[in-house]
């Protein structure tokens, strides 16, 4: 009666725990399950047993030859343990935790325990050391077992991983590096390191910026105050006075309207969200040819994101948030 | 389970003792819901509604409303006040300052580089005349100066010097010259004032100036129209339209016109007699609106006459170049709001009226005394008119050079059926003799300089009160979208309040 409950599954993990709770625990291995490398009920011949065997045998040999000496009866031929004339009683699963209810998951977690225990003895380092790893998700790990692992016990594993992670990276045996890296997203991002944006070999500087649903592309070089919007004029796309004076508010607030030549492209969303996608990307661009107009940038609130958006309307409602108007019936 | 009846109710069963303060008599005991909760008793009295509820004895039960007051209210302005409270334009302001040594615009001035970036007043004498060909527009702004006058851009004053020398001043060669323009250019860029510049200049060249301030009257359906009979296809005079285009020309050419005599003969006007001024001419058109189209066309070959016919030489004087102007051309490029007798909709180059100004563009039948002929496009005031979108992209590929037969060469989109007889009127021409090719001109902003002084008048008109130093020139610039005219002026007219200082303990 293999029952696939969760308690089955915590008094699996539980006893795990108990035989590892201490890394420094030596681990006796006649006290561990013993490995099977066949599907047989059938022991392997350890030495102990076939010492234990021969014994019998000789005993039963000597039995024997006092018997022939008396009775002359002949003895039965020696046993052969090697080969079997019967098939075996019945078919024993090659994991002990087959009857878990998660058997992959469950060897995976004995594997690194092992692992854990093998190399409990090497140096670790602080963890904010520790080379940084991009663990597969809970669901990624779901699929790679492919088994309903829970949240908690992922958790559990990834804890082993960062614990083994945290030794130290000359002395990491490859057997260890092997196994932590079957647990990687492929793809590591976080081996590949992010170059800081620089104005390029044109003196041009390129940013973006977002407001409301609109995104702008800002191309900022040096020249006289000069300003393109999607190929036009400033004037022909905001025609209010307010949403230019916002556009160019990053170069006008430091004085730089007329040291610059603004080449813009936006898209999305309303005439507002436009102009002041196009302050955020013109702030941004701006810090790439002078950062140190950053703070004063940061003061004319150019720099800070506004990342509202309009919220969603809800059912039973008018708006996000406007009720229906009440009626007596 | 609960019990339905709460323990406050249950106890309220019971007799209770007494309350050592009885209610007053004022507040009357209600016993109806003996019950409830809340102590009724104790609760305020149900006021009594307005008396319209209260019913009295042997008194009608009707719906009585107040009866509205009837407001006195000031009479609407009588028909046409309005109209004209909205075109009325006020060319001066005696509240704002007068701008000490501005220059007036002149046969001089018009032509000196180094007074580019000022504003030239014009000249006060012209001011009827211009007036009279209707060269301002209302919300140009005039009515916020001492007086009116333009900034003398590049383009003005290149346009000073060309009509300099088609004048006569300096080359023989160029004398007698036909330029022939388009004007496009942002809007706000400045191109009806273009105009009113190329007209003033022309009065104080002597010239004659014959304008079509607004060419959406003439296809709007708004003037009558006849047809010409036995035209093919059917053409259409507008007598009214034609009699004000004559008004306006006698008025603001009477001096040029009344010193010039008829030189051809014109069997159409029976009445005119050979001696007679060109004005006395044109004054048959507007006294007489039938006629005007006859007078009008009469008046054309007079003024493009470059020598007198066989026995009319006696009193002929050569004929002075004109400018011609025409505002809002996409009006003319479209189908007329004008219906045929079969309720087909007449084209705008079926109007004869249209059809002239139109053909003055094409080689050969041009201004033979020399001249200029300006038209200009609109941004406020146009119709969609993809023909003529296609026609100035071609015009601006053959500036720059494009051969027509060359891929580059812009045309028009398979399948959107463009309007073959705008596209035919912007062909490529040749050049013959004295008369230029049409060319596109697009107005631009001012340049930094420029806009200085500009900006600079509109301090000294008392109107801005800020420092105009570079910083804030180039920030207006740029804000304007490159020295844009019109936006330049409501940044210029734009009056804050200024900074309330707070005074200081000493």
């Amino acid at each position: 009666m293999a029952r696939h409950t969760p308690n089955g599954i915590v008094q699996a993990m539980q006893s795990l725990r108990i035989s590892n709770s201490l890394a420094s625990r030596p681990n006796i291995p006649s006290l561990r399950y013993a490995t099977r490398k066949y599907a047989t009920e059938v022991q392997p011949e350890s030495a102990t047993e076939t010492v234990i065997a021969t014994e019998t045998e000789i005993q039963i040999e000597a039995e024997a030859e006092t018997s022939m000496k008396t009775q002359k009866v002949k003895a039965a031929p020696a046993i052969n343990f090697e080969k079997f004339n019967i098939a075996p009683a019945r078919i024993i699963p090659a994991s002990p935790s087959y009857f878990s209810g998660s058997p992959r998951f469950i060897d995976h977690v004995l594997r690194l325990e092992a692992l854990q225990a093998k190399f409990a003895h090497l140096p670790i380092v602080d963890a904010a050391e520790a080379p940084r790893m991009a663990w597969l998700k809970l669901a990624q790990f779901r699929d790679f077992v492919g088994e309903p692992v829970p949240v908690k016990k992922y958790k559990s594993l990834l804890k082993i991983l960062q614990s083994m992670n945290r030794i130290a990276p000359d002395m990491v045996p490859g057997e260890v590096r092997d196994s932590l890296a079957s647990f990687l997203r492929p793809g590591n991002p976080y081996s590949t390191q992010h170059s800081p944006r620089e104005v390029d070999e044109m003196g041009r500087a390129r940013a973006k910026g977002k407001r409301k649903e609109s995104t702008a592309v800002v191309q900022l070089v040096e020249g006289e105050g000069e300003v393109l919007v999607n190929g036009k004029s400033l004037v022909e796309v905001f025609q209010r006075l307010h949403d230019r004076e916002s556009a160019l508010w990053p170069l006008r607030c430091v004085d730089r309207l007329d040291k610059y030549n603004v080449w813009a492209t936006v898209h999305g969303g309303g005439v507002t969200g436009q102009a002041e996608a196009i302050t955020l990307a013109i702030a941004r661009a701006l810090l790439l040819h002078e950062p140190g107009l950053k703070s004063s940038l940061r003061k004319a609130g150019v720099i800070t994101v506004d990342a509202r958006r309009v919220e969603r309307k809800k059912a039973g409602h008018v708006k996000a948030r406007k009720m229906p108007t009440w009626v007596k019936r | 389970m609960a019990s339905a009846w709460c323990w406050s109710c249950l106890s309220r069963l019971r007799p209770t003792p007494r309350a050592i303060l009885p209610p007053s008599a004022a507040i009357p005991r209600t016993t109806s819901a003996p019950f409830h909760s809340t102590a009724v008793q104790y609760a305020n009295p149900v006021k009594k509604k307005g008396s319209l509820t209260q019913v009295k004895y042997r008194q009608g039960q009707t719906l009585r409303r107040k009866k509205k007051k009837n407001v006195e209210r000031a009479r609407p302005p009588a028909v046409g006040e309005r109209k004209a409270q909205r075109k009325r334009i006020v060319l001066s302001n005696p509240n704002a300052l007068e701008v000490e040594g501005m220059k007036d615009l002149s046969v001089e001035t018009m032509i000196d580089a180094r007074l580019r970036g000022s504003v030239l007043g014009l000249p006060v004498t012209m001011l009827d005349q211009l007036r009279a060909v209707q060269a301002f527009q209302p919300k140009q702004g005039w009515s916020i100066f001492r007086r009116p006058g333009t900034v003398m851009r590049r383009d003005a004053i290149e346009m000073g010097r060309l009509i300099a020398k088609i004048s006569g001043d300096g080359e023989e060669a160029e004398k007698g010259k036909v330029v022939k323009r388009v004007l496009t250019g942002l809007k706000g860029s400045g191109k009806t004032v273009h105009m009113l510049q190329a007209m003033a200049m022309g009065f104080l060249k002597k010239w004659v100036v014959i304008t079509v301030p607004d060419a959406r009257e003439l296809v709007s359906g708004d003037t009558s129209y006849t047809p010409i009979e036995g035209s093919k296809p059917t053409q259409y005079i507008q007598p009214n339209a034609t009699s004000a285009l004559l008004s306006r020309t006698v008025e603001a050419n009477r001096e040029v016109l009344s010193s010039l005599r008829v030189s051809q003969q014109h069997p159409a006007l029976k009445d005119l007699k050979p001696s007679s001024t060109l004005e006395d001419l044109a004054k048959m058109g507007f006294s007489d609106a039938a006629l005007a189209w006859p007078v009008f066309q009469a008046l054309w070959t007079e003024l493009t006459a470059t020598s007198a016919a066989p026995g009319l030489e006696k009193d002929f004087q050569a004929r002075p170049p004109m400018v011609v102007t025409v505002d809002g051309l996409a009006h003319w490029m479209k189908e007329s709001a004008y219906r045929a007798s079969d309720f087909t909709p007449v084209h705008a180059h079926d109007l004869v009226f249209v059809k002239h100004f139109l053909s003055l563009m094409q080689s050969g039948s041009s201004l033979k005394n020399g001249g200029m002929l300006l038209y200009s496009t609109s941004t406020s005031n146009s119709p969609a008119s993809y023909s003529l979108e296609v026609a100035l992209d071609q015009l601006a590929a053959q500036q720059k050079g494009v051969n027509v037969s060359s891929p580059e060469y812009p045309q028009p989109e398979p399948y959107s059926k463009p309007d073959t007889r705008v596209l035919d009127l912007f062909k490529p021409q040749k050049a013959s003799g004295k008369e230029g090719i049409l060319e596109l001109q697009t107005l631009g902003g001012l340049t930094r300089d420029e806009t200085r002084g500009y900006m600079e008048y509109f301090a000294r008109s008392g109107l801005l009160r800020e420092n105009v130093n570079e910083k804030w020139v180039s920030e207006k610039w740029s804000l304007s979208g490159g020295g844009i005219i019109g936006e330049l002026e409501k940044a210029g007219r734009h009056v804050r309040a200024p900074a309330k200082t707070l005074p200081t303990v000493e």
